[in-house]
């Protein structure tokens, strides 16, 4: 009896080490309809094309990879219940997801961490989630948090002489984390914050929140938020008498925005977005996007979102096994000093599993440029300064990944 | 593969059961008493906030985590809920149906507004973590924790159901039904129609901010996210597709309408290809309301509806 037992449990124990089978599965949650699913789009699609690039490759362990994605309808039960099948009734060893940080939040304590599944989240910011150290390191993210893009923000804005600079942001984990990196980046570099005005979104007009902010006679603004409610808080902005100093965050670099406002009235307003850094990686990708979809690969979350995938690939190529904690060790593997570079694309996926086979260490490039994780979890990045020329988003210069180091010594962690 | 399932079932019907608690105190309030509260998910979230802002985890930037004791968290966090639901019925009771649904559903919007901005005490918008698991040291493994929260939370249930069926039987609660199909008559007949329209109103309530501390509990994290009115209309289907004025039928309507939830997610996810993943998600969302209106359809009293009981001893 008790033999039996202890090789019930040996068994069990063993499985996801043993279990080698044919197709690998990776699971995916994001919010397909909902309030963000205008974003999502693309989203999913750089998802998918991430998964077809993978699978082009040569697959994962010389499996191909079947993408199993849910949506979260932007509810937390819904996701939390989601992720949950994935890990145990589908066994995925990894998993991507989510965007809203009120859904990655109960995903990682009660389904990702306690598994042990790997969880790579191409958009959740909130800074709580890899400093609590209640995801026991198994939670990573593809994206820069937002204080990576606050002090670029607040050092652009300081070049450009930004004074007087009244904030209007999203009440979200988001807004607050990035008004407040960016007012502690201001101030030390030389900006000044007079107002801070808070707006909960998806209301039909701002008028007393962008009062607010205009009695306090600024000269400049930041407003971070997402398109849909960006687009009603310029307007009325602007007609209020508001100046054209105006600074956004990276959620603004998208047609619907400009075109949303009318192209001609947001000529020379700038923003912030992590720097898709030039490069043959980079340009593979959007080529390879624009390709396969016929559309552009401009739009929050649509790198990071790929290069979330193909690190996890890579992590379960370099892992020993698929299991959570082999794979977890290996993420940080994928961008070793001394390694040979690959980038994105099929043909650099099977370069770097020939690489991986012959026990070379790799230095992964990806859409966003160098992932490199940190102790938490995130990732340090360039960012990129962006405006509107002639109704177009252009870019307007690239604040390298040096830049940012000593931009960050500057102000101080 | 088949622990797996389990699990899963497991962790399923955890959270039925949690919304099977809401459930019945809505069934309380609406099936028995004729309640029309549309602010459910506001007494959930002071529920949830109670605890989570006894229990969780000691952070400097925060007024509240004062790491008390789970059991603490939840007589708390009932104590609270009643203590503002009694508060709220004192202005709000003598509203009828409609009027009263406004007033309840403005409410509940305000909470959660407050859950967002009031930052130091709730953490706003990045949500208050570290809120600790019961007994979790001692059931590590998720599937032993989970199994081991379907337990207590069966126990519960039970506990509530039955004394739900009890006072529903007694005096008391053929007052209310007295109130819920004529409250003139109810009035004539020497009943305080206001205060048990109260007494049902706050322990219903209180039954939500059970379910609110129990949720956290089980999650371990908590956001305003949690609070969204979508909560309270998803609640309310539960009792109308179970069957309002029936407590077996609350319950029921928790489960199945959860299941449609869940499920259809995971047909969609099996018949669509991920490319057609958003046109699959856009299904899914049809689907849901599709099999609601078919039960309504077909079922306009619930699932297992009252059971329409003259007296007792009308068939002797």
């Amino acid at each position: 009896m008790i033999r039996t037992a202890l090789l019930c449990a040996c068994l069990l124990a063993a499985g996801p080490a043993l279990a080698q089978s044919c197709p690998v599965k990776i699971g995916g949650v994001l919010p397909l309809t909902g309030s963000m699913a205008p974003i999502t789009k693309k989203i999913a699609q750089a998802a998918e094309l991430a998964i077809e690039h993978i699978n082009q490759g040569g697959g994962i362990k010389g499996c191909p990879v079947q993408f199993i994605l849910r949506d979260d309808q932007g509810q937390p039960t819904v996701g939390v219940d989601a992720a949950k099948y994935l890990v145990e009734v589908e066994r995925v060893p990894a998993f991507t997801g989510t965007i809203s940080s009120g859904i990655t939040g109960p995903i990682i304590a009660s389904v990702t961490a306690p598994s042990k599944v790997v969880q790579i989240t191409c958009c959740s910011t909130a800074s709580t989630f890899t400093l609590d150290g209640r995801s026991g390191g198994y939670f990573f993210r593809t994206i820069p948090t937002s204080k990576t893009q606050a002090y670029a923000t607040a050092s652009e804005t300081v070049r450009r002489g930004f004074k007087k600079t009244v904030v209007i942001y999203v009440n979200t984990d988001f807004g607050t984390d990035m008004v407040r990196f960016y007012k502690a980046a201001a101030t030390k570099l030389g900006g000044e914050v007079i107002a801070e005005v808070p707006y909960n979104d998806n209301q039909p007009s701002y008028r007393a929140e962008v009062s607010r902010a205009l009695a306090a006679k600024p000269e400049s603004m930041l407003l971070v938020g997402f398109p849909k409610d960006a687009v009603t808080i310029v307007r009325e902005w602007l007609s209020l008498g508001g100046t054209r100093n105006v600074a956004l965050n990276n959620s603004m670099r998208t047609m619907d925005f400009v075109n949303g406002v009318g192209a001609k009235f947001v000529e020379d307003f700038f923003g912030m977005d992590n720097a898709q850094v030039a490069g043959p990686h980079v340009d593979a990708f959007n080529k390879a996007f624009e390709e396969k979809f016929k559309t552009d690969s401009k739009g929050p979350g649509v790198h990071t979102q790929y290069d979330a995938l193909m690190v996890m690939a890579l992590a379960m190529n370099i892992g020993k096994d698929l299991s959570g904690p082999s794979i977890k060790d290996s993420v940080r593997l994928v961008h070793v000093a001394n390694g040979s570079p690959v980038g994105t694309g099929p043909a650099e996926f099977k370069k770097a599993g020939e690489l991986i086979k012959a026990g070379k260490p790799i230095k992964y490039f990806g859409a966003t440029g160098p992932i490199e994780f940190d102790a938490n979890g995130d990732v340090t990045g360039p960012a990129l300064v962006w405006k509107i020329k002639d109704g177009q988003i252009v870019t307007d210069r690239v604040i390298s990944i040096e830049e940012m180091q000593a931009l960050f010594k500057r102000v101080g962690n | 593969m088949f622990t797996g399932i389990a699990s899963y079932l497991v962790f399923f019907a955890c959270v039925v059961l949690i919304l099977g608690i809401i459930t019945l105190g809505l069934n309380l309030q609406w099936g028995f008493t004729g309640l029309f509260n549309a602010g459910i998910v506001g007494f959930y979230a002071i529920g949830a906030y109670t605890h989570a802002i006894l229990t969780a985890a000691p952070q400097p930037q925060y007024l509240g985590n004062f790491g008390l004791p789970w059991g603490v968290g939840v007589l708390a966090a009932m104590a609270v809920t009643a203590l503002a639901a009694w508060l709220i019925g004192l202005v709000t009771i003598r509203l009828r149906g409609d009027y009263l649904a406004i007033a309840t559903f403005g409410i509940a919007v305000s909470i959660q507004l407050v859950t967002l901005n009031w930052e130091p005490l709730t953490g706003g918008s990045q949500g208050l973590s570290r809120i600790p698991k019961p007994l979790a040291g001692v059931f590590d493994s998720p599937l032993a924790f989970n199994l081991w929260f379907l337990c207590l939370l069966g126990a519960l249930t039970a506990v509530i159901y039955a004394a739900l069926e009890r006072i529903l039987r007694s005096p008391w609660g053929r007052v209310l039904r007295a109130i819920r199909e004529d409250e003139t008559a109810a009035v004539a007949l020497g009943k305080s129609a206001r205060r048990f329209r109260l007494e049902a109103f706050v322990l219903g309530s209180t039954l939500m901010g059970l379910a609110g501390a129990l949720y956290v509990s089980f999650i371990g994290f908590v956001s305003p996210f949690d609070f969204l009115p979508i909560v309270t209309f998803q609640v309310w289907a539960m009792l109308i597709v179970g069957g309002s004025g029936n407590n077996r039928g609350a319950l029921l309507g928790a489960l199945v309408v959860w299941a449609i939830w869940a499920a259809s997610g995971v047909v969609v996810s099996k018949l669509v290809p991920p490319s057609h993943a958003a046109q699959g998600a856009a299904i899914q969302v049809i689907l849901i309301g599709l099999v609601l209106v078919l039960v309504l359809l077909y079922r306009p009293r619930g699932l297992i509806g009252e059971k329409a009981v003259v007296s007792r001893h009308a068939g002797d």
